[in-house]
């Protein structure tokens, strides 16, 4: 126990890189999420076929070979970055973004036929109907599944801990090969922090669906 | 039948075909309305009335044939077939009110996002539109909060809002209870007194007595009749049309 009071210096520096990794990633993610599950119902055929195999290769492939590209391969290519930071930002997103598109997609899917029909009918373009009619109540009725995917980004945001960013499991790890002999404690409170972040998610969800759910 | 000239028409269809698969849901369709016209299209279920309506503002696509508005051909897809449906109001058997928007808002939607009018112009005549057809109390409310003949006359409102030049009725009264459906066959008899140009598919027999310039009778994706409602009623010359009638004159 006493080791958790001891180090809380670092654990908050490790807990504050975790939320920093978890809100720009998240943001990023429901952003191209959104525009690769449109990209998947578009008239365009392009843009169906480069949304579907991005999401079927990136849901499909662990992560810590997303932070491989971003770390390793991306800079060979060319592509460096000051800070290990923006590498693991990159593969989170890219790697959450597949998962939240699923979850908008089978969100267009419940909205009725009928609710982009009326809208095409008084003459909105295909953008108009999706942006004004159909993504604002497939987002609605997705929050749930949306909010768990979050969830999951948080605790995801470990693995960064092993392509050299301090984060909080980074932090852990650092502190447990510190502090041998209480491990365990070591990793009580990193759990603690992480359930800081992620309990108040779970509850968001619940509020926020409550909050704008749709009646039919 | 009565006399047609093509080039006085609103909304004309030539040679129309559509198939699903096997089955040929249009067949040879030829139909003019003229503007100010009201178009009543009854039938048995399954004969392709409303994919005939629907093809109207291209919401069901065509084999072959050409559809025009105004002399326009509908355009394939894209933003010249928007603005063209914008011209065309649309009324669905369910309403279809925008679920995540207030009435107000389901009314100025269209003016305000496609035709590009002020809020402040479109919340008025808005409000306007739902006090001509008897809902404006409801504004502030949400669709599901309104019962389903005073979701209609909303659905009916939205399309107006739009100052369409013709108005289509894919069987506007069909998912409605009995005590609402004349509250909705008020509004479109008005509408019709008005002279708005009406393409009706509907199983209301007493509207398309009441309100009807002409009856077009379909049966197996064509037009079997196309007559005013004093002669299909009283005289319909083919035997499915009387036997269509017959059946519900007998309950």
């Amino acid at each position: 126990m006493d080791v958790i009071i001891e180090n809380l210096p670092q654990y908050w520096d490790g807990f504050l890189r975790t939320l920093f990794l978890s809100v720009v990633s998240g943001i990023i993610a429901l952003i191209f999420g959104t525009v690769l599950a449109a990209a998947r119902v578009s008239p365009i055929a392009a843009l169906r076929g480069f949304s579907m195999a991005y999401v079927e290769i990136v849901r499909n492939t662990p992560l810590t070979i997303a932070f491989f590209f971003a770390a390793v391969v991306l800079p060979r290519l060319g592509v460096t970055f000051q800070q290990f930071e923006v590498a693991a930002i990159i593969a989170l997103s890219a790697y959450t973004s597949a998962f939240i598109a699923e979850a908008v997609r089978s969100g267009v899917n419940s909205v009725p036929v009928g609710q982009a029909e009326a809208a095409r009918s008084i003459g909105m373009k295909f953008s108009q109907v999706l942006s004004l009619i159909i993504l604002p109540q497939a987002l609605r009725t997705v929050i749930p599944p949306l909010i768990n995917i979050l969830i999951a980004l948080v605790k995801n945001s470990s693995v960064a801990g092993a392509f050299y960013v301090l984060e909080l499991f980074g932090q852990g790890k650092q502190l447990a090969n510190a502090n041998g002999d209480v491990v365990m404690w070591v990793l009580v409170g990193v759990a603690f922090f992480y359930l800081l972040i992620t309990i108040p998610l779970g509850y968001l969800a619940s509020v926020v669906e409550r909050k704008v759910a749709i009646a039919r | 039948m009565t006399t047609q000239v093509p080039g006085d028409a609103l909304v004309s269809l030539k040679a129309v075909n559509k198939h699903y698969g096997q089955l040929h849901v249009l067949k040879d369709i030829n139909l003019n309305v003229r503007k100010g016209e009201v178009v009543v299209v009854i039938g048995p279920s399954g004969s392709g009335k409303s994919t005939l309506c629907r093809a109207i503002n291209r919401l069901e696509t065509i084999d072959d044939g050409d559809i025009k508005i105004d002399g326009v051909e509908l355009p394939a897809e894209g933003k010249e077939l928007a603005k063209l449906r914008a011209d065309v109001g649309m009324v669905f058997q369910s309403f279809n009110l925008f679920a995540h928007k207030t009435i107000l808002e389901n009314i100025t939607l269209g003016p305000i996002k496609v035709k590009g009018v002020s809020k402040g112009e479109a919340d008025k005549d808005a409000m306007a539109l739902l006090e001509r057809v008897g809902v404006g109390q409801q504004a502030p409310k949400l669709p599901a909060q309104l019962s389903g003949g005073q979701q209609q006359r909303v659905a009916i409102a939205r399309a107006l809002a739009m100052k369409p030049k013709v108005m289509l009725f894919d069987e506007p009264t069909s998912a409605l209870d009995p005590e609402m459906i004349n509250e909705v066959l008020d509004v479109m008899v008005q509408l019709a007194k008005e002279g708005m140009t009406m393409i009706v598919v509907t199983h209301e027999m007493g509207f398309a007595r009441k309100a009807a310039d002409r009856v077009v009778f379909m049966a197996d994706g064509q037009i079997v009749e196309d007559a005013t409602p004093e002669e299909f009623f009283t005289n319909p010359k083919s035997s499915r049309a009387k036997d269509f009638l017959s059946k519900l004159l007998t309950h």
